[in-house]
Order: C-alpha cells, then structure tokens, then sequence
C-alpha cells in the first residue's frame, strides 16, 4: 500500500487581535490508501482545521503536506483548486448546495467544471445518476434542494464527493446532522466506498461512526496525542458494538 | 439590550451597511440636484426677465421719429428707459487672429455701457456694471463655429478707426443672447463706443429700444401703428427667442426626471436585499419572543440612522451637481436656484422619509413569518421562489457560462431591477444622442416650414436689400439660378422671408410671425389639418395662432399691411417651430413692405446629388459669393436651432454621469451579491472550482444583464425618443408627429460598448473580492 497523504511538521496559526492561536502544531501524519480514518478529539482541538489544511481548502503556516506525491505548498491557486476537484471529494456536515441548482446538477457540477474526462453532458449525467441509485435517492435527481429531506441531501453530498473519482474523500461531520437512521445509511455508504479502495478522512465527535474506521486518531489542543489502529471492519451488529466498546475504552484512557 | 443589538448589527454587517450608506448618499444628491433643475427649469425664463429688468414692453425703433415722446405721454406708461444701438453689417470688420470674421449673420448691433436700461449678465451670472476701455463683451452668436476664451484680442476696423478690444466673454442679454440665427449684440466701453459711434458705417440704420412699464400695452401698439419701422414686443413675444434653449433645458428636466428614478429604484432594491439577509436574525429574535414591534423598531432605526447620515452628505454633494447640471442649461440665460441648499435639505427630508417607507413596506414580512420560516429562509434554498429553468445537466453551455445565465435566471427580480436600471442608463445617453442629432438634421427641416433642399444661402450683407424691398427677390434668385447654370450646377433657388403682422380675427388679435414663400408654393408643408395656401388670400396657421384668435380652419382673419386692412383665409394647420405662426401663399401681394428677416435662400441643386458633390458644389458657390455663408442644410439647421452643440455638451455630461452611475451600481451590487453568496462560493471553491472560473462566473452574469439592457434599450429609444422628444418640442412649439434622427455609430455601437464594458471592468474588478474567501470559509458560514 502506497502513502495518499502525508504531512510533516504540519501547523496552523491564526492571529486574531493580536493574539496568537497555534490551532496545529506539528502534525506528522501519515494516511495510506484505501485507508478509512477517523480524526476525534473535543470541540477546539483542530480537527476540522487539520482537514481543511491537509485537503488543501487552508493553507498550512508551517510544515509541508504532500498529497499525491504532490507538495500541495508549492502548488498555485490554480493548480491546488484543479487537485481539489479531480483528486478530493468533500463531504461537509452541513448539506451545502448550489441553491440555485437541482439535486442532479448539484451532483455532477465538479464532473463538468473538471477536464478529468472528456465525456458528453449526457454521459456525466447517467453517471450522476449511477451515483444516485446506488445511493437510494435516484428518484430525486430534478428536484429543488429544497424539496427533499436532510439525510437525502446527505446523500446527495456523498454523490457529489464522488463523482469525479477521487483518490481520498474528506468528510467534515458527515452524520453530524443527521438522525441515527440517516447517519447509519451514510456511514454504510462510506464504507461501502472505502470497500472500492477510495481513501476516506472523516472528522466525527460519534464513537459509533469512528467505530466503522480501520484507524482513529485523537487529537487535543493541536497535537495528535495517540491513536489506535482498528483494524477493517467487515460488518454486522456483533462486531461493530466490540469495536464501540473498545473505542470508548481507548478514548476514555486519552481523556474524552 | 436593543441598543446593544443594534450596535452589533452596525459593526457585524460593516459592508453591507456602507454599500446601502452609499446608495442613501447616490439617491439623496440625484434627488436634490434633479429638483432643484426642475424647479430652475420651469420658471426659467420669467425667472431671467425678472432679474433682467425686462419690463412690459420694448418697442424697438428703426427710424427717427416722435414716438418716444408720445408713449411717453401715456397715462398708463410709468417709467420708459432707452437704448441706442449702431449696427456693424458685416462681420468682417472684426479681426480675429489676423483674418476678417464670417461666423455671425449680420446685422451686429453694439451699445456702450452708459446705455444699458435693463440688467446685463457676464458668464458668471453676474450683472454687468461697467465695460473696461478696450474691452468688450457679446451674445452666443458672436462666437458661433469659434472656440473664443476670455482674454483673446480683436481689432475692430470701422472707416478710418481701428480699435484693438479684449473679448470679456459672453454677454447675456435677455432679449437677444439665444444662439439661433440672429445678430450678436456688443457691449463696448463709452470710450471705445464714442471712438466709432459716428462712423458713416456704423449709421446705416438707425436702431433705438425703449423699455417701457406699462399698465396698457395696447395704448403703445395703437402708436406704433403710425410708424412704419416701430414694432412692439412683449415679455410673451420674447420669450420666443429662447426656444432652443429651452428645449436643452425642458431635455435636462427629463434626465433629471430619470435619474431620480433609477436612484430610487437602486435604494429600494438595496433595502429590500439588506433586509433579506436578516430574516435568520429576525428569526432568532422571534424565537426568543421579541415582539414583530420592536424587531420592525430596530430595522427601522438602523435605517434611521443610515439613512440621516447618507442623505446629509448626499444634499451636500448635490450642491456641485446641481451647478454642473444647470451651468449647461444656462449658457445664454441666468437661470440659478438660490435656494439651492433648503432644496438639497428638503431633498434629503424627502429621502430619509422614503427610506423608513421603503424599510417599513421591507418589513412587513416580518409580522406574517413564523420564527421558524424566518430562520430558514436565512439559511436554506427557500429564498429561490423560482426554479431555474436550466438543466446543467442538459444544457450545452460550458460550466461557468451555465452557472451565470442560471444565476440570472434564477434570481429574476434582483437581476431584472439591475437591467431596468441599466437600461435608463443607456437610454440616457441614447436619447441625448438622439436629441442632439435630431436638432442638427435634415429630418426636421420641415419644422421650418422650408422646401427640400441641400443647401441655404445665409448671407444677410447681401440679402440686406432684397430684405429691404421684396420686389428684388425675384431677379435675385433667378441671377443665382442662372451663376449655378453657368458653374455646371443647376438648380432650383427659392426664398423665404418672415415678416411680423398684426392679425384679426373678431376682437381677438395677434402679432403673427408670417413666412411669405417665394418661387415655391407651400405644397411641401406637413399639414395636420386642411391644405397648404394656393391663392393669394389664403394661408395656414399653426394650432397657437388658431388660439391666440380664438379661429379655426375655414375662418377669415383680417391682416394689417402697412395699415391696409387685409381679409384671408385660414385654409390650414401645419406643425412647426413656429409659435404664433402663419404661411402665406407665394401669390400673395406683400406691397411694398419689407421683410422682417429671411429663412435664406434654399438651393435643391437638380438630379440626386451625393454629399460630396453638394459639397464641392456649395464651396464652388462660397468662391463665387465671396462668403462662407452658404451651408448645408443640417449646417443651416444647426445655427437656426443653436443648440445642437449645448446637447453635445450635455451628452458628454450625461455618458460620464452613467459611466460613474453604472460603475457604482456595478461594483456595490457585486459586493452585496459576494456578501450574500459567500457560503456557495466557498462551497464552488471547496469542491475544487478555481478562481479564475469563480471571477468569470461573477463578471459574465454582469455581462449578460448589461447586454439585455443594451438590447431593451436598442428596443424602446426609437418609440421613446420619438415620444419624448414630440411632448419637449409641444412644450415650446406646434409640433406634432415628430421622428427623431439617430447616429447609428453611437447607438449601436458606442453606447452600447460604454455600458458593457464599464459594467465588465467594474464587476470583474469587485469579482477579484472573490479570491479572499477560502474554501474553508464554508465552515464558518452561518
């Protein structure tokens, strides 16, 4: 297995009223491919800023993050935005959408913008759609994003994450708004992705859903302070509340 | 806490709040700099004769006599004042950088300061109390054609005299400083006056005004009678010299007019989009149980304070405004608003008040939403009413292409309001352009009463005795037609004079300016109603003359030639620039009376020919005449009407006061629709859409409504400038039906080209805002 993402030295400052907040500091990270990782850790530890900064949306203040095999730090606006859209799929907590476009157009926005592939407007839309009823919601694809529930739109996000084939999707919280059934119906797909050999990075305060990961980090006050290697997890109830409960354990030992 | 929350949301929405601060300041200084012209405009002339002094009557005196004495003698008459004027026939013997001058129709009439019986303005407005020795100030048509500045040195050469005079500038006389075709007046100093006032050529004619107050007019025209070369005038009849100017200034009300409106249409749009974004905290309010009162009270009150500061600074800047918008109306008139600053304050009462209006109407939609649909439309889609009717996934366009046009679409009304302002941008300057080029074209040679014809003869020296005695007329233009037979150049050439005949029609009567064709019947005419004159007791009559006589077509009016008592018949109406005006029919018998002045003599050379050769063919006739007098039909029209330059100037005006409007409304509506879209930016941006592809995005939906507006504004000026310009022309004279000329280079080209690329540079350099927001910004997003 080769390394998708690796960083070194990583940090992050923010200077708010003169006040320095070292959100990050030093994270060495190492994410191999087709690797499930879950990044936890309270609310004010980094997470999502870590995310942000290793998918390239931030940019680091110190420390290098090499994603690809590409050094993302040298790379231009241009060029980071165009790694971005053929390389990453995104997954927010909220279910950010164009308002203004259907829940299909939504999903395959990122395949036309992309040069990846020079396929037919039709044909990016059979792949949408591909998308959709792979994900249960095939039936929504003309509708307004205002027309369809929270856990549809989810799902539509994932869709979208996906479209362009990316090498690793980032998830930001992707249940963090869902209820239990939705979020369930979500994480199986994430896992049924990751499953295909997509790597996937997903920040989550639910032990439930990093219980689903092959490899969870805990992270507290911009340092990685350990993390614990779960192995893959093949399915069933039985197995999944074990890997919650040794998880809790873990996490309970690091401060939780 | 409700000072506390309003104090938050003045710092919190810093940019929104200065974007609308700025449209407060746009509307509140368009506002009052368009009343304030309004208000000049409308009492504009009787305002100016006021100041002038004019009184009730001038009697204007072209022959020694005892007429002064017996007006004088009327009970009714309290105070008469005189002038005394020498007239200059020709322009050439004033000396402009080593040449003769031939710009001005001749006569030129000069006075010396000691003369003035009513009040002279310089260009500043300011009365004229004394002339400098070796200095000299003159009317519009003393500078015709010439770029003259204050300070440039003339010498005058009159017999045996030179005089070396300083040009002071333009002298604004109330009875005699429009630009269209009529001699200029000179104002010298009593030195340099005395030095040529008895020169032989200088005494031809003997010119005398008298300035009388009095209670009846009718008395004094009763006198005039017994004269031969005495008419009268009236503050009424005077105000007919300012004609053009008055269709600059009438033009000027209807830009002000529109102004106003986009301003208008700019703020209410701004609230209403401000407000918009502030449903999520007005349903954060109603959730924590504020009453709808006091949330409509906190709006209210911020709009309050916005709105006060905005509208004061906006009365300030509308003070500049206002001068520069009036400066290019009042060229040859002193029309000024001295309450320029009660105006600018009622002006900002006047915004501040529409603005809580607009704010109040804004949020009314705060009482009828549920604390739950307020926080939602802050959030979610439900802010898009309309589905956009474009499929990405089946449309053709490229990606950023298809997300403009589906921006636009799918928010029709913010981007329809931006287009209708646009489009009275653009129709701003298209109508002035149309305005301008229409005063100078031979589309309206008929609002003359002229015959078809490429070019007029203008050389009052020469025409002077034709003028004299009509009887010569005939043989002169068939001399002319005989020298254009000789040069290779046949021709048709044809004369209209004007003169001022008292008219009859029961116990109605009017002073009728009458056009008397010769060699050429009136059949060319535009007539609303009956027929043009054939025999020699029948004429036409424009619709004013049909009032001041209480007449209608068919009616017999009596005419006083030369007291011969005269019956004719009213056998039509026609349009035309002519208020108080009659054709006659070329058979009729005029005596021996001379002309009161001359339309020229009109030349419709033989066959179809080009410009170019009616060109060759009128500088070969220049040579033959010895003069630069003889003009091309839209040359003839442009002094006849003398305003065609003032417009030009307005236009330039105008296409910089849109470029800076559109500019405005470009750069803060892209800066309000980036605030606004700010969480799908960074969502475009997180899924990996560049920068580049986010500014174009942005630029090219301006583009596009700049391009509808364009293509709005192409679709209506046509109907609109004909409507505009007929309801201006109907203001000041008889005119009906009346197309507007265009100038196709500006109106499909120039224009055009202005709005859209003021509208791409501005919204591509605020699109460029767009770098600032990072991707991650959609975690931070409320």
């Amino acid at each position: 297995m080769s390394t998708v993402l690796q960083t070194k030295g990583l940090c992050k400052t923010y200077i708010v009223n003169k006040h320095q907040n070292n959100v990050l500091k030093n994270i060495d990270l190492s994410v191999e491919e087709g690797e499930m990782l879950a990044i936890m850790g309270p609310s004010g530890s980094g997470k999502s800023t870590l995310l942000y900064c290793v998918s390239g949306m931030d940019r680091a203040t110190a420390g290098s993050v090499i994603f690809a095999g590409k050094e993302t730090a040298k790379l231009s606006d241009k060029e980071m935005a165009s790694l971005r859209l053929d390389e990453m799929g995104f997954i927010f907590q909220q279910m950010y959408m164009m308002k203004n476009l259907s829940v299909l157009d939504n999903i395959i926005l990122p395949a036309v913008k992309s040069k990846k592939t020079k396929e037919k407007r039709s044909q990016t839309e059979e792949r949408g759609r591909a998308l959709m009823r792979r994900l249960g919601i095939a039936d929504i694809g003309d509708n307004d994003i205002n027309e369809v529930s929270g856990g549809q739109l989810q799902r539509a996000g994932i869709c979208r994450s996906m479209i362009n084939s990316p090498s690793m999707i980032f998830a930001d919280e992707p249940t963090g708004a869902l209820n239990r059934a939705s979020s369930d119906e979500v994480m199986s797909q994430l896992l049924s992705l990751n499953e295909d050999g997509t790597t996937v990075m997903c920040v989550t305060h639910d032990p439930k859903v990093a219980a689903k990961c092959s490899r969870v980090i805990y992270i507290l006050d911009g340092c990685i302070v350990g993390q614990k290697e779960m192995g893959h997890f093949l399915g069933g109830e039985a197995e999944l509340r074990d890997r919650e409960r040794e998880l809790n354990n873990w996490l309970l030992e690091q401060g939780w | 806490m409700f000072w506390r929350i309003l104090k938050k949301d003045l710092r919190r929405k810093k940019t929104m709040n200065v974007i609308l601060l700025l449209f407060v300041v746009l509307s509140a200084m368009f506002a009052a700099a368009s009343i304030n012209n309004i208000i000049a405009v409308n009492g504009g002339i009787d305002q100016y004769f006021e100041l002038a002094e004019v009184p009730d009557a001038v009697v204007q005196i072209q022959e020694k006599c005892d007429a002064e004495d017996r007006i004088r003698a009327l009970p009714s008459v309290s105070s008469v004042k005189t002038e005394h004027w020498h007239a200059v026939m020709s322009s050439k013997v004033f000396i402009y950088k080593g040449k003769p001058m031939n710009n001005f129709f001749n006569p030129a009439c000069i006075m010396s300061e000691d003369e003035m019986a009513i009040k002279y303005f310089d260009e500043n407005n300011d009365v004229i109390t004394d002339v400098e020795k070796g200095c000299f100030y003159a009317t519009a048509p003393f500078s015709q054609d010439m770029d003259l500045k204050i300070g440039d040195q003339f010498k005058m050469e009159v017999d045996d005299v030179q005089l070396d005079l300083k040009y002071m500038g333009r002298l604004k006389d109330a009875l005699s400083s429009s630009d269209s075709a009529s001699g200029p007046m000179l104002l010298f100093s009593n030195e340099d006056y005395d030095a040529v006032a008895d020169k032989e050529s200088l005494n031809k004619i003997y010119f005398e005004a008298l300035f009388v107050d009095s209670t009846d007019i009718q008395a004094i025209r009763d006198i005039a009678k017994d004269y031969d070369y005495i008419s009268v005038g009236t503050r009424q009849d005077f105000k007919s010299i300012y004609l053009y100017d008055m269709i600059v200034a009438y033009i000027m009300m209807a830009i002000s007019v529109l102004l106003m409106i986009t301003a208008f249409v700019v703020l209410r749009f701004t609230i209403g989009f401000t407000i918009s974004e502030e449903f999520r905290e007005i349903g954060v309010m109603k959730a924590v149980g504020i009453s709808n009162g006091s949330i409509r009270a906190l709006y209210l009150v911020k709009y309050l304070a916005i709105s006060v500061i905005g509208a004061l600074i906006g009365a300030v800047l509308s003070i500049p405004l206002s001068g520069l918008m009036m400066k290019s109306i009042s060229k040859n008139m002193v029309i000024k608003n001295d309450n320029t600053s009660f105006i600018g304050l009622l002006s900002s009462v006047a915004v501040v008040a529409l603005i809580i209006f607009f704010c109040y109407t804004c949020t009314r939609k705060v009482k009828k939403l549920s604390p739950i649909d307020a926080v939602r439309s802050g959030q979610t889609g439900e802010r898009f009413h309309k589905k956009s009717i474009l499929k990405l996934s089946r449309s053709k366009l490229p990606s950023t292409q298809f997300m403009a046009v589906n921006d636009v679409l799918s928010s029709p009304k913010n981007y329809g309001i931006i287009t209708v302002i646009f489009t009275l941008c653009m129709l701003m300057m298209m109508l002035m352009s149309n305005f301008a080029v229409t005063l100078k074209s031979e589309k309206i040679l008929w609002l003359f009463a002229l015959p078809e014809s490429e070019a007029f003869y203008f050389d009052t020296e020469d025409l002077g005795d034709v003028m004299m005695d009509q009887t010569k007329a005939e043989p002169f233009l068939e001399d002319m037609e005989d020298k254009l037979k000789e040069n290779g150049m046949p021709g048709k050439c044809t004369m209209m004079n004007v003169m001022q005949l008292r008219t009859k029609h029961g116990d109605k009567e009017a002073k009728l300016t009458c056009m008397l064709p010769i060699r050429t019947t009136a059949g060319y005419l535009r007539m609303d109603e009956g027929y043009a004159p054939m025999k020699a007791d029948e004429m036409v009559v424009t619709i004013s003359t049909l009032k001041s006589l209480d007449a209608k077509v068919g009616d017999r009016v009596t005419m006083d030639i030369n007291g011969e008592q005269r019956e004719l018949i009213i056998t039509g109406r026609f349009s035309g620039f002519y208020t108080n005006g009659a054709i006659l029919s070329d058979k009729f018998d005029y005596g021996n009376m001379p002309a009161a002045g001359t339309m020229g003599v009109a030349i419709h050379f033989d066959g179809a020919p080009d410009k170019e050769t009616i060109r060759s063919n009128i500088d070969k006739l220049n040579e033959i005449y010895d003069t630069d007098k003889i003009l091309t039909t839209s040359e003839m029209i442009k002094n006849m009407t003398g305003v065609s330059d003032t417009l030009n100037s307005i236009k330039k005006m105008i296409m910089i006061l849109t470029i800076v409007v559109t500019a405005l409304i470009v750069v803060l509506m892209e800066r309000s629709f980036i605030s606004k879209e700010k969480s799908e930016i960074a969502l475009m941006k997180a899924m990996g859409v560049s920068n580049g592809s986010m500014i174009a995005q942005h630029t090219l939906r301006f583009g596009l409504i700049a391009a509808a507006a364009v293509l709005l504004g192409l679709a209506v000026i046509m109907p609109l400038g004909n409507f505009m310009f007929s309801k201006i022309c109907l203001l000041i004279g008889d005119v009906s039906d009346i197309k507007c000329a265009i100038d196709p280079l500006e109106i499909f080209l120039i224009f055009p080209a202005i709005l859209i690329t003021v509208t791409v540079v501005g919204a591509l350099l605020t699109a460029l805002y767009t770098r600032t927001i990072k991707a991650s910004d959609t975690a931070s997003i409320e």
